[in-house]
């Protein structure tokens, strides 16, 4: 095996996805610590125009194009990657731990036998041994875990794990075609598509999440006003979700999604455990809750105590005249 | 000696835990402030089946053993010792004697719907001039054609308001004393028999708690519990212990309810820069509560080890109620002091144990009467 | 029909959990459950059960005699039987080794649907699913969100994708593995607890799984624990002063856009 890395390219609506950027970012940084290539691997139908978007990161992209990549399928997907591990033999294999990845990389460790981390959210090389950061039990526990040989590595990464800073490569574009047959035992019938023009929330920079302290689905309207301003998407507590007032898509926690933006405002969130387990790893955390007593202010840099209905009007008008300067 | 958990008791403590923290729990506080009997938690919790708990497999029941009813019992109870009440009284008082002595049309009738949830049962000892002295219990039975004529006010009846039927204590001869005491079924609809005052209770809200009130009720043959006259405080004598150890459970449920409270308040609440579990004083509070709690709870299992076996656990159940409520004041008090004013808000729940505790002073018979009891145990008539 | 029932127990989310002296090992306090996700795993399972003829919910989990809880838990829902396979002297790191015993397991006892819960929520590596299925060489429907029978044979199944919802027919024999809002787990009935406090759950070597020793014990495991540490603690909250409510507001875009410098 080689010491060249393997990034796995993830699309959404025709776009690359940033936490593909985040991970191309931190790849170039492990290969030029190797002295080896990083490769991106982007599979689907009609990308090749997006490989420019990609080649200042890395030394080659690897694109798979046809029709049978349109949607992501485990099978057609783990057959190119498979492919791919095989002809160019990069040690390490990096994708998001998105809902793609966490259906994707397990299936491809199973099948080639790799060492597999999944749900990372830092990694470093330290005398050519990879140590590999994960949180656990909730993030009460930092594991630091390293594969015991790097001959085949595969990691995940949450979102938002790393920056992202454009390189100034100029990677060789290659395309493969590989002749994936999709699994006959599954057949896909339908596709619905939701309200695709929000961010996904763990990819979201800005979060600003309603408890139940917003006492009322239409209490919402101003924390969607308030993301629209900083371009942030809402997200919700367990409560709010099981009260039907938002989607569970929405969703942060335990039983939702785990997130970690750059800022993270909670309105009316108590910050139960399954709550804030899924948050306290955003960079910054800001709190609004009327009772001083509520545990979100543990896991905050910045807390205001006072009525929800009466902060939030001034923290949009405050929010936008900010934006106005610039 | 072994205080091992067998691991079917194990099992069970974890299932009742679960269930109690995802059906009661959350609905305590609401319980609580509504004080209206919470049908919907009746019907959903009462449909699980635990109110045959105690009774045999052959009959829908459970047949649990003792250890095992004093953990349902503490969980319960910490959950909500307004909805516990309501379910301990289906369970235990409620039933046993027409479990006993009930002929098979009046179990079909009243055990075996009681045991389902579809019927709410309930017992009548109290009335408003005697409590522990069931010698001094006015409400009259007698003898009256096929059956009996009962008439008297019972007072204090938990679930008496809304019961579908009910265990009644009467006197078949007032110069008699004890020694007339007979427990006659009462059902709803019978003329004469309606509920009267409900009370508005200090704590345990949500329980119905009221007068019971029975004017020239006649009742049949069959409906008089017992084999032959004048055995009442005999066949009391069959559950007593099993009550004030229940009484105990109930106790140590309120107490491991607030104490919980106070160990996340104190983790969690900072003071001077650091969360107040760190302070001494604080931790001091935790070490009493604990010891307290661990005595409670090895008095408590123990008595129901000892019924069991089939051992004497008269003195010991009496000691174990009197002890585990003094422990659950202890507890309940302690909380309050640790989440400082906000224990003072009906917004957080310390208040509530605080209140709840206050009863169990007085179900399962007041200390002093206990105490008389123990002593004179312990040294007979000199 | 043969419907297998991955489960895991997992801590407590509750559960206090301390870094022993040798910062490799924990200390977890003795609060375990049936895994969050699994438990919608052994609800699906109880309710396919009624829509297909003469089915039957076998649960299994890999781990040490503890996990026996577990799956008396899910006797109690209504699952048929259980087994455990004992980990005791395995290693329980790697994702792939327990992949590999489940997926022995399976072929030993039969299946035509396996359900697991997509994660488990201690190590959050939500592998297993994909990867059993890959080892029988099965297709597996990850996180999904509906389960309806189409004919003995096939599966129509949804899941949500990326904003998307989308539907599949799968073929049986097939793996999924089930997402939050599936269904509502039921709290088991006493009449379900007492089987369980009765059932009895074999304990399983999985060396007679067909396993050689060294395919699994420790040196097996393609990755290892350096250490553990406890995350940095969050400095103490900033509580945000002012007489209104606009003035906290103002304080606090400012703060955020020059102390923090996030805005």
């Amino acid at each position: 095996m080689g010491k060249d890395i393997c990034v796995f390219i993830e699309c959404k609506e025709g776009k690359i996805r940033k936490t593909s950027f985040e991970l191309l970012t931190k790849g170039r940084e492990l290969t030029d610590k190797l002295l080896s290539n990083l490769l991106a691997v982007l599979i689907g139908d009609n990308v090749i125009n997006l490989a420019e978007d990609i080649r200042p990161y890395e030394e080659k992209v690897i694109i798979i194009d046809g029709e049978v990549y349109k949607d992501y399928r485990w099978d057609t997907y783990t057959d190119a990657l498979e492919f791919i591990t095989k002809k160019y033999s990069p040690f390490l294999i990096i994708g998001a731990s998105t809902i793609t990845g966490k259906d994707l990389f397990p299936r491809l460790t199973a099948r080639i036998g790799a060492a597999f981390i999944s749900d990372a959210t830092g990694i470093e090389i330290i005398d050519g041994e990879l140590k590999v950061k994960k949180p656990i039990y909730g993030g009460k526990i930092i594991s630091w875990v390293s594969p015991k040989s790097t001959d085949k590595v595969i990691i995940t990464f949450r979102p938002n794990s790393f920056s992202i800073e454009k390189g100034n490569r100029t990677g060789e574009v290659i395309e493969e075609k590989i002749n994936a047959v999709p699994d006959k035992r599954m057949h896909l019938v339908n596709i619905t598509k939701g309200q695709s023009e929000k961010v996904d929330l763990q990819e979201a920079d800005f979060i600003i999440c309603g408890g139940r302290g917003m006492k009322d689905p239409e209490n919402f309207k101003i924390l969607e006003e308030i993301a629209d301003i900083i371009g942030a998407r809402v997200g919700a507590s367990r409560a709010v979700v099981d009260s039907k007032w938002r989607d569970y898509e929405d969703q942060i926690g335990k039983s939702g999604k785990t997130v970690s933006p750059k800022l993270y405002i909670g309105c009316g969130v108590s910050g139960a455990l399954h709550h804030t387990m899924s948050m306290d790893t955003s960079k910054v955390v800001v709190a609004i809750n009327k009772d001083p007593n509520a545990l979100i202010f543990q896991y905050a840099d910045y807390g205001i105590v006072d009525d929800l209905f009466n902060v939030l009007p001034a923290l949009k008008e405050e929010l936008m005249a900010a934006k106005k300067e610039g | 000696m072994d205080f091992t958990l067998t691991e079917q008791q194990e099992f069970f403590k974890k299932v009742i835990v679960d269930t109690v923290d995802k059906m009661i729990v959350p609905k305590a506080q609401e319980i609580d402030e509504k004080d209206e009997f919470p049908w919907d938690l009746w019907k959903e919790f009462t449909a699980l089946g635990y109110l045959g708990l105690r009774y045999p497999e052959e009959i829908g029941g459970m047949n649990a053993d003792k250890i095992m009813c004093m953990t349902f019992y503490e969980e319960i109870t910490r959950g909500s010792v307004g909805f516990a009440q309501s379910v301990i009284m289906n369970i235990l008082m409620g039933t046993y004697f027409i479990y006993r002595f009930g002929n098979d049309s009046i179990k079909e009738r009243c055990l075996y719907p009681a045991m389902r949830g579809e019927k709410i049962a309930t017992i009548c000892f109290t009335e408003d001039q005697s409590g522990s002295d069931l010698g001094a219990t006015r409400t009259t039975a007698v003898k009256d054609g096929n059956g009996w004529r009962i008439n008297g006010t019972k007072m204090w009846i938990t679930n008496g308001p809304i019961c579908d039927f009910c265990t009644v204590l009467a006197t078949t001869d007032p110069s008699k004393g004890l020694k007339a005491l007979n427990f006659f079924l009462v059902e709803k609809g019978t003329p004469g028999f309606s509920s009267g005052q409900v009370l508005n209770k200090l704590g345990c809200r949500g329980t119905v708690t009221g007068e019971l009130v029975f004017d020239n009720v006649w009742i049949p043959d069959e409906n008089f519990l017992g084999d032959e006259l004048g055995k009442g405080v005999i066949y009391v004598g069959e559950i007593l212990d099993e009550v004030r150890l229940m009484t105990a459970a109930m106790a140590l449920g309120i107490a491991k309810g607030a104490y919980k409270e106070g160990l996340e308040f104190a983790r969690k609440r900072v003071a001077f820069g650091q969360p107040i579990g760190n302070y001494q004083l604080i931790r001091e509070k935790f070490a009493e509560m604990d010891t307290l709690m661990n005595a409670a709870r090895l008095m408590i299992y123990y008595g129901a080890w000892m019924m069991e076996n089939n051992m004497d656990v008269r003195t010991l159940a009496a000691e174990a109620k009197m002890f585990a409520t003094e422990v659950c004041l202890k507890v309940v008090d302690e909380v309050t002091r640790i989440y400082g004013a906000n224990a003072f808000a009906h917004e957080y729940t310390p208040q509530r144990y605080f209140r709840d505790a206050r009863f169990l002073l007085y179900g399962g018979g007041t200390h002093e009467v206990l105490k008389d009891f123990i002593g004179r145990n312990i040294l007979g008539k000199l | 029909m043969n419907i297998l029932v991955f489960v895991k127990q997992v801590a407590d989310t509750e559960a206090r959990i301390l870094i022993k002296s040798d910062n490799k090992s924990l200390e977890i306090e003795n609060k375990y459950n049936l895994n969050f996700f699994d438990e919608f795993a052994v609800e699906e399972a109880i309710r396919l059960k009624t829509k297909l003829k003469e089915s039957k919910i076998i649960v299994c989990t890999c781990g040490g005699k503890k996990a026996i809880e577990a799956l008396r838990t899910a006797i109690a829902m209504g699952a048929d039987q259980a087994y455990l396979i004992d980990n005791t002297d395995m290693d329980t790191e790697d994702p792939l080794i327990t992949a590999k015993i489940l997926a022995g397991f399976a072929k030993k006892e039969g299946f035509d649907i396996i359900l697991c819960g997509r994660q488990a929520i201690d190590d959050e590596n939500g592998a297993i699913g994909p990867m059993v299925a890959e080892f029988l060489n099965i297709p597996h429907i990850s996180a999904i969100m509906k389960l309806d029978v189409k004919d003995e044979k096939h599966m129509i199944v949804e899941r949500d994708l990326e904003g998307a919802r989308q539907t599949f027919e799968v073929e049986l024999p097939a793996l999924f593995t089930t997402q939050k809002g599936i269904n509502e787990p039921r709290v088991p009935l006493i009449t379900g607890v007492m089987k369980a406090m009765k059932a009895n759950i074999p304990i399983l070597d999985p060396l007679t799984l067909g396993f050689q020793k060294e395919e699994l014990n420790n040196g097996a495991s393609k990755i290892g624990v350096l250490f553990y540490e406890t995350p940095k603690a969050r400095p103490p909250v900033k509580i945000i002063d002012g007489e209104t409510p606009q003035d906290k507001a103002k304080k606090l875009v400012k703060l955020l856009k020059e102390e923090a410098k996030v805005l």
